[in-house]
């Protein structure tokens, strides 16, 4: 099944923002693989209809975060998996995912519901099932 | 044969070749968008849209008599170069004309964009190179080297190049070779590189199907340019031949070797043309259809960045190349800088030529 990409300007989420997002999901779910080619900043700008700018600045997002490699010549593709965790990255991360729980289980998420859409989550990563939406 | 007579047959069928594909022209755009206008895929099956088009061929086939009458009317008088220019050019205005008329028409039909059809975009993720940039990149690469080798072998040849009107009688083929091959290479290359619009579900299906006839039409053009390249090439160097042996008249035998070559090109076009319009449809309209539910000028259907059905004007589109609405194939993005670049480089070049051609170039010695 051919993958692909959706932005909706009706939105408030800013358009870079939906697809780093939508790419950080295909990544974690395993539908991306690492090495896998994406398009050129140009080629999906032109497809979406948006600025290059946006697209330019959602890949720099990704390849930030080390989900994308960001070649001049070969273009743009999903990086492996890092061996080891920096320790403030791994710091950081902890502390984002803190902030989530913490909003989800405000939001009326019950205990058991957490761990299981945690759960889920993980194992949709390492085996590619569907996981996304608890 | 005759000067004059080759003249009139080029004429003739001419106005049979661009006619009947202008008349055939409305049934090959996707089900849907009549002549260039978005009215919705449920209004091509009805009467309204069937009375628009069979006026449409009443009024064509009229200005193809027109055409070949001031055409012939002229060439009688004794100016069959003329008479051909004319009766082409009456052809293409009126058919210009014609079609703006029928535009209009349509855009009375038109349906409104809906919100969601104007705020939702869906992309394919796939990398790396697309079909058909390779071929044209080397037909790029070929054509510039070979119309740049005939050009250099003219100048080198003729003596007296810049004398009275030398130019047209040289250096008008190669020239033209040198523009005209390399900007097709071009457009091959940029056809291959065009948007493509997801429609219905997934959009899977739809995307193949886009980029089997986006790859096919830029596989088309490629072949094209080295097939032009290769002929205008030959035809340059028979000129300055010709022109060395101090000959003033070109000959029957040569336009008849033009004829045969501008045959081939003609021929070896329309082949390919029909063949994917048979296999694909126009954006690939044959295979998505019966494989998504939704409409499939979903993505074509904004109206407002199209000037006549057939400029589309979008500052915000980094796209260079979409998808015609009106005829087969592709067409530039005129709110794009660089498609105004290309577009104004060639015009500039190309009219440039035609202007020395017809008025020659005089003085220097």
């Amino acid at each position: 099944m051919m993958l692909t990409l959706t932005i909706d300007r009706s939105l408030d989420d800013p358009v870079y923002e939906q697809v780093a997002d939508q790419v950080r999901r295909l990544v974690a779910s395993g539908a991306l693989s690492p090495g896998t080619a994406l398009p050129s900043v140009r080629q999906l700008a032109g497809d979406l209809g948006v600025n290059l700018n946006t697209i330019a600045r959602a890949y720099r997002l990704l390849e930030g975060e080390g989900f994308l490699v960001i070649r001049d010549r070969a273009g743009v593709a999903v990086s492996a998996p890092a061996n080891e965790i920096e320790h403030s990255a791994r710091a950081q991360l902890l502390e984002q995912m803190r902030v989530t729980l913490a909003r989800l289980r405000q939001a009326g998420m019950a205990h058991e519901e957490l761990l299981s859409v945690m759960r889920r989550e993980v194992l949709a990563m390492d085996g590619g099932k569907e996981g996304h939406d608890g | 044969m005759g000067e004059a007579a080759v003249v009139n047959l080029f004429l003739m069928l001419r106005v049979l070749l661009v006619g009947g594909i202008f008349l055939i022209l409305p049934h090959i755009t996707r089900k849907g968008l009549l002549f260039g206008v978005y009215v919705g895929e449920a209004f091509a099956d009805r009467a309204e849209a069937r009375r628009l088009l069979g006026d449409w061929h009443r009024g064509f086939v009229i200005l193809m008599v027109v055409s070949l009458l001031v055409g012939f009317g002229i060439s009688l008088a004794g100016r069959p170069v003329a008479g051909n220019f004319t009766g082409t050019a009456v052809l293409l205005l009126g058919g210009l004309g014609l079609y703006i008329r029928f535009h209009s028409r349509a855009r009375g039909l038109a349906l409104p964009v809906t919100e969601e059809q104007a705020k939702k975009a869906t992309a394919p993720l796939v990398g790396g190179e697309p079909k058909g940039a390779g071929l044209a990149k080397l037909a790029l690469g070929l054509c510039l080297l070979t119309s740049l080798a005939a050009f250099v072998y003219a100048v080198a040849s003729y003596e007296g190049l810049w004398s009275d009107r030398s130019f047209v009688a040289v250096m008008f083929a190669p020239s033209l070779n040198l523009i005209l091959s390399p900007f097709l290479a071009l457009l091959a290359l940029l056809t291959a590189h065009a948007k493509r619009s997801v429609r219905g579900g997934s959009g899977g299906r739809s995307v193949e199907a886009q980029d089997a006839f986006r790859a096919s039409i830029a596989n088309v053009i490629s072949w094209l340019a080295l097939l032009i390249c290769a002929f205008m090439t030959i035809l340059s160097v028979q000129i300055v031949r010709i022109r060395l042996s101090g000959t003033s008249s070109l000959g029957g035998g040569f336009w008849l070797m033009e004829g045969v070559m501008a045959g081939v090109v003609i021929v070896f076009a329309l082949f390919n043309l029909i063949r994917i319009l048979k296999r694909y449809g126009q954006g690939g309209a044959l295979i998505e259809r019966g494989s998504v539910d939704a409409p499939l000028t979903d993505g074509l259907a904004d109206n407002v960045h199209w000037v006549w059905g057939l400029f589309y004007v979008d500052r915000g589109d980094p796209s260079i190349m979409v998808e015609k609405r009106f005829g087969i194939g592709y067409t530039f993005n005129y709110g794009n800088r660089m498609a105004i670049l290309i577009t104004a480089t060639f015009l500039v070049l190309f009219l440039s030529l035609i202007a020395l051609g017809l008025f020659g170039l005089t003085g220097g010695g």
